[in-house]
């Protein structure tokens, strides 16, 4: 076994090979760039050395700089992890020529799988199924006809130069193949100068699920089922699963040895991972790729079959056999996970860069777990990927799988940057991913204008009113200790409170529960919500139980105000006696300022430049002002045609995000 | 007897109406409450003292004769208390004759301004008022005068506040500018001298009265407002909040509320709080937040020369206060506005014996002629007087730049600082590197290879807490992650401290 491996990534995955080498009795050498100088990575690893300036082509790319780095510390193997150097064959042959072992599969293995074409011929020698299509092209409407007759329907008609959903036709009949080719190659024409056009079989409500395979350097290779990756949003997967919902045992079975057949046919030695699309009306599926590296959702696999695959990866590499045959492999209960992102659901998923001011992920225990590359005062860089936690969880039942994961991104506290918590847990409980009926178009057909707080309905909002009755008696409660108070005098914070939530009220009466300390009995509208919590002001969770059941929810308090999220949903609730809500009510609502005459600072920076001057008429496109954040220099245009009115903010000014920098007339 | 008791219940009646329900309507349908209303949320349930329901102006003139009275004369005015708390409280009724102050309605300020300062114990008014009572001519503008001296002789004896729920314009505004804070309704009050149509037809501006002494207007722009709140009952509610962090007088420890949030608590996220990058700023509330209690931070003049932050917050359940270079505006240096922000809000700490922490990142005062020819030298000065007159205790903790003489001013050793410490990131010097070889080493400024090694030597031997350390001048250098739990420990040795500054009848701060 190696005594020493270099770790040629950074983040999540870095840290991930650190824990398995280290359990392993392996040393670690971690690499970084400037910018990842206190990153979490190289604090775990037992030696590190910096690689270079930020950006990842000057470092993290740079074969030669990993492999002085090798040198330097004498580690004998270099694990890639994922995207990087991992599917990079010179890589791995540099490597093999340096007489350092690449953790992962043979370069020619990676080079005859990352060709598209030659991938697919294989494919085709190795009988695994791919999607029958006629890929020269095509002269005649007829022909096409006759071509799409014998792929069967339905087809898809598609311009060779297509894309962006221009030159696409789906047919299902013969009229519509031949009516389809024809507006096909027109608009391909048209639109590409290129009228070239193709027939594949259409894969009906395509979902994507993927083969995980190993194998050893002695000939064996096992598959150790699938993943179902088909909730993605523009073809990024968002949450990955294992087993599939969807697939029987044949089904698996039959993809499992194909996909084992495509491996032996490369040789193939090491975890790697072969795509398929299945269609979700016939479970028909097709091959799409290989990809010959771990995968980031690879800890799913990993839970359900006990599996260590960064351990296996090892010792493969190493020149260790398989200790467990395909018969070994089975399938114990059921696994999640959701990739936390630095994104911002709310304002289109834009990335959020910035500082970790809160970060408590939740705790590995009962099946919950966390593989994270970052920590609180972190800093997340705009100069790699925006996914800083993967939120995994292992469950007897797919229903308890759902069940923990909500309860685990109810803990999960990130502040100072954006992320896609509440995304993740909208998508948790809405019905089609709960049924598990869903294809890769989910996420598109759901959310087609975006994603809004309208999404995330609350099973029980009432959860929320009980919770922040019993936090504001707490701080009455409290306040009623405070010193000074006239002798025989003193404060008594009552049991009669309004909550008001949105445009709901709810009367409330809270009680001290007797003989236990934070507990709060919370009465309304016929129901009484027993609350018992160790919950202190200033800490970020309510951990307790609610009529038992435990619960969890983030507190946030803002002025009079509690900010509440729970189930993915935030809700800022006010509490008050009666007679302050009566009065309440006499209070104008005033309507949020139209923002609309103004232009917005997106994101907090530096304000560098403002290119226009009041009275000037500025066309839609034209610059406005820039604005430097994160060392990146953002330029805002108009959106529209419109006069500047007036200056609202000075360059060398720093902004806070909606800050307005200039008022149009 | 009984006809008494009836006559009785009439008065209260009527004067629990004011101008009458027509005007109470008018009031709500403004969006504001009534002058009752008001103490009602700000008070304990049920604890108001009313005084002087029933007294009624002398004025004859003009139609005021006695039809035109209306008992308690447009001021409500008692004590009760807040979280068991004594205070005082007028608050002015803008639906009798549109709150305007008469002799008879400043009688009654000064009565429970006088019975406070007896019995130690703060003032909140709540002010909504037209303006001077006309038709009694120079008897009001006296009233206005007893009120004005009565803030005065009462300022830094007992804590005033002031909040304006509606028009407070005039000579109105100085007894308001008398007080300790100002707080302000938006879209419901505004305060000037001179309102738009004298501006008008003086200076031929044309401005609305929300944006020449709207909340907005004074919370940002002019600094006489503290803070401004969306509507009557954030307004009162958030008041109740700001009490619980006052002492009731001069001569009383600031109160306690007990915590759970342990004193020793370490937070290690601030070990990464400032940048590698001197130039990069960082937020300076969060250090704030992170160290005191429960991360409860109650800020003053927030949206005001942000480069300075100031507020309350707790330390161990006592109250604190807080002064902060803010790096992220103007990387944190001291200007006119933001010393005469900081240097007033120590001087109110001082006077309550509220223990000041200083936390500093400072580059120096600000350049310019704007700077020069607004008198930033007497501006600046305020707060280097305000903290070296300051006798309650002071811990002060540099976390980055403390430079040239605002590392001084900055509640240095120098100006009685009981506890000093450094972050290991800080530098404290004359001046930046940069500045520094320009100056001294001005023969060979044309030689950047020569000036960037005399910056490194500069940076090697000032960027550090160690030549100030040497001096005796920080106490320790503490890592960021202990914060909280040196802070807590300096003040609690701090408790009992006393020291007195040599009589006099007063100091002279350069006003």
């Amino acid at each position: 076994m190696f005594k020493k491996i270099l770790i040629a990534n950074r983040g999540e995955i870095a840290c991930r090979v650190i824990k398995t080498a280290r359990k392993m009795g392996i040393k670690t050498v971690a690499v970084y760039s400037e910018a990842d100088k206190d990153a979490m990575h190289v604090e775990l690893a037992d030696e590190s050395v910096c690689i270079g300036p930020p950006p990842s082509k000057e470092s993290y790319l740079v074969i030669d700089k990993i492999i002085a780095a090798c040198k330097q510390t004498g580690a004998e193997a270099v694990h890639p992890g994922y995207g990087f150097l991992s599917e990079n064959a010179e890589f791995s042959r540099r490597l093999e020529e340096e007489g350092i072992i690449f953790i992962g599969p043979k370069h020619y293995s990676v080079a005859k799988m990352g060709d598209k074409i030659e991938s697919k011929k294989l494919a085709i020698a190795a009988k695994v199924n791919t999607i029958p299509g006629y890929n020269d092209a095509i002269d005649t409407p007829e022909q096409a006809v006759e071509i799409a007759k014998s792929i069967g329907y339905p087809v898809m008609i598609k311009a060779s130069a297509g894309g962006g959903g221009k030159g696409l036709r789906v047919a299902f009949s013969d009229q519509e193949a031949f009516e389809g080719f024809a507006s096909c190659k027109n608009e391909a024409k048209n639109a590409f100068g290129d009228d070239r056009v193709f027939i594949e079989k259409f894969v009906e409500e395509p979902r994507h699920i993927e083969i995980q395979l190993l194998g050893d350097a002695h000939g064996n290779t096992v598959y150790l089922h699938e993943r179902e990756c088909s909730i993605q949003r523009r073809h990024q997967k968002v949450i990955e699963e294992a087993p599939s919902p969807f697939l029987d045992e044949k089904t698996r079975k039959a993809m499992g040895e194909q996909a084992v057949a495509l491996a032996k046919a490369v040789n193939y030695q090491s975890a790697g991972t072969v795509e398929f699309v299945v269609g979700g009306k016939d479970k028909s599926f097709y091959f799409l790729e290989m990809n010959t590296r771990l995968q980031v959702e690879h800890p799913v696999t990993e839970l359900i079959t006990g599996l260590d695959l960064v351990e296996q990866m090892i010792r493969v590499a190493a020149g260790e056999k398989l200790a467990f045959t395909q018969a070994d492999l089975k399938i114990n209960g059921w696994a999640m996970e959701c990739r936390i992102n630095a994104e911002d659901p709310f304002r289109g998923f834009l990335p959020s860069t910035g500082r970790l001011v809160k970060y408590i992920p939740p705790p590995e225990q009962h099946g919950v777990r966390v593989d994270t590359g970052v920590y609180e005062g972190g800093e997340i860089s705009m100069f790699y990927d925006s996914m800083i936690a993967k939120l995994i969880v292992h469950g007897a039942s797919r229903d308890q799988a759902i069940h923990k994961m909500r309860d685990a991104l109810n803990q999960f506290v990130i502040r100072g940057v954006a992320s896609n918590i509440s995304f993740q847990a909208a998508l948790m409980q809405h019905p089609r991913f709960v049924s598990g009926n869903f294809n890769t178009g989910l996420i598109a057909e759901q959310y087609p204008k975006g994603f809004d707080a309208a999404d995330v309905p609350h099973d029980d909002p009432t959860m929320l009113v009980a919770v922040a009755a019993a936090i504001h008696r707490q701080y009455l409660a409290r306040n009623a200790t405070i010193s000074g108070q006239l002798p025989g005098h003193e404060f008594t914070p009552g049991e009669h409170f309004v909550v008001l939530m949105g445009i709901g009220q709810h009367e409330v009466k809270v009680s001290e529960a007797h003989g236990e300390p934070g507990g709060w009995d919370v009465a309304f509208a016929g129901k009484t919500y027993a609350l018992r919590s160790g919950w202190q002001f200033g800490e970020p969770l309510y951990i307790g139980t609610l009529n038992g059941t435990p619960i969890c929810m983030q507190v946030e308090r803002r002025g009079l105000v509690y900010r509440l999220f729970h189930w993915g949903m935030q809700a800022d609730v006010q509490v008050m006696s009666a007679h302050a809500a009566s009065l309440q009510a006499l209070m104008p609502v005033k309507a949020a300022p139209d923002m609309s005459k103004f232009l917005l600072s997106p994101m907090p920076g530096l304000l560098t430049q403002i290119a226009v001057a009041p009275g000037q008429e500025v066309k839609a496109g034209e610059i406005l002002a820039k604005i430097e954040a994160m060392k990146m220099e953002n330029v805002l245009k108009a959106e529209r045609d419109c006069v500047v009115d007036k200056l609202l903010a000075k360059p060398g000014e720093s902004l806070a995000v909606d800050q307005a920098i200039i008022a149009f007339k | 007897m009984h006809d008494i008791i009836h006559q009785l219940d009439k008065k209260r009646e009527a004067a629990r109406l004011g101008g009458g329900q027509k005007r109470i309507d008018a009031q709500h349908g403004k969006g504001k409450l009534t002058a009752r209303e008001r103490i009602e949320l700000l008070l304990d349930e049920g604890t108001f003292e009313e005084w002087d329901m029933f007294k009624e102006h002398r004025c004859v003139d003009f139609g005021m004769g006695e039809q035109e009275k209306i008992p308690g004369d447009g001021v409500v005015t008692g004590y009760g208390t807040i979280n068991g708390r004594m205070v005082f409280v007028f608050s002015q009724d803008f639906t009798v004759f549109g709150g305007a102050l008469s002799e008879t309605h400043a009688e009654k300020i000064c009565k429970i301004m006088d019975k406070a300062m007896q019995v130690g114990a703060p003032v909140i008014g709540l002010n909504d008022s037209g303006g001077a009572r006309i038709q009694e001519g120079v008897a009001a503008l006296g009233g206005y005068a007893d009120v004005f001296q009565k803030n005065v002789l009462a300022s830094g004896v007992i804590p005033q506040i002031s909040m304006i729920m509606g028009p407070c314009a005039g000579g109105a505004v100085y007894s308001p500018a008398m007080t300790d804070f100002i707080f302000m309704v938006k879209d419901s009050s505004y305060m000037f001298v001179t309102g738009p149509e004298v501006v008008k037809t003086v200076t031929h501006e044309e401005v609305t009265a929300e944006e020449l002494g709207g909340a907005v207007t004074h919370t940002s722009k002019s600094g006489v407002a503290d803070l401004a709140f969306e509507n009557d009952v954030d307004a009162l509610l958030m008041l109740r909040r700001f009490f619980n962090y006052l002492p009731l007088n001069n001569k009383e420890k600031p109160p306690v509320r007990p915590t759970n949030d342990p004193a020793d608590r370490l937070d290690f996220s601030l070990d990464t709080l400032v940048p590698d990058n001197a130039n990069k700023p960082y937020d300076i509330k969060e250090l704030i937040l992170k160290v005191v209690d429960d991360t409860d931070f109650f800020e003053v003049q927030p949206d005001h020369a942000k480069n300075i932050v100031i507020g309350f917050a707790r330390m161990e359940g006592q109250t604190v206060g807080i002064v902060a270079n803010q790096p992220m505006v103007l990387a944190g240096c001291l200007d006119i506005k933001s010393s005469i922000k900081a240097g007033r809000f120590v001087r109110f700490c001082d006077a309550f014996n509220i223990p000041i922490i200083t936390f500093v990142d400072v580059p120096g005062f600000m350049p310019g002629t704007a700077q020069e020819y607004g008198g930033i030298i007497k501006h600046g000065a305020k707060l280097l007087y305000a903290y070296a007159e300051c006798t309650v205790p002071k811990v002060t903790v540099i976390t980055r730049k403390a430079y040239g003489g605002a590392y001084d001013v900055m509640a240095s050793k120098h100006l009685r600082g009981d506890v000093n410490f450094a972050w290991p990131s800080a530098e404290i010097a004359v001046m930046g590197p940069k500045g520094a070889v320009e100056i001294i080493f001005r023969e060979e400024k044309n030689d950047p290879v020569k000036v960037a090694e005399r910056e490194a030597e500069y940076k090697a031997k000032f960027a550090n807490p160690f030549v100030a350390g040497a001096r005796g001048f920080i106490d320790d250098v503490i890592m960021p992650n202990e914060t909280r739990k040196r802070i807590c420990r300096s003040l609690a040795m701090l408790r009992g401290k006393k020291i007195e500054n040599p009589w006099r009848k007063h100091g002279n701060i350069p006003l």
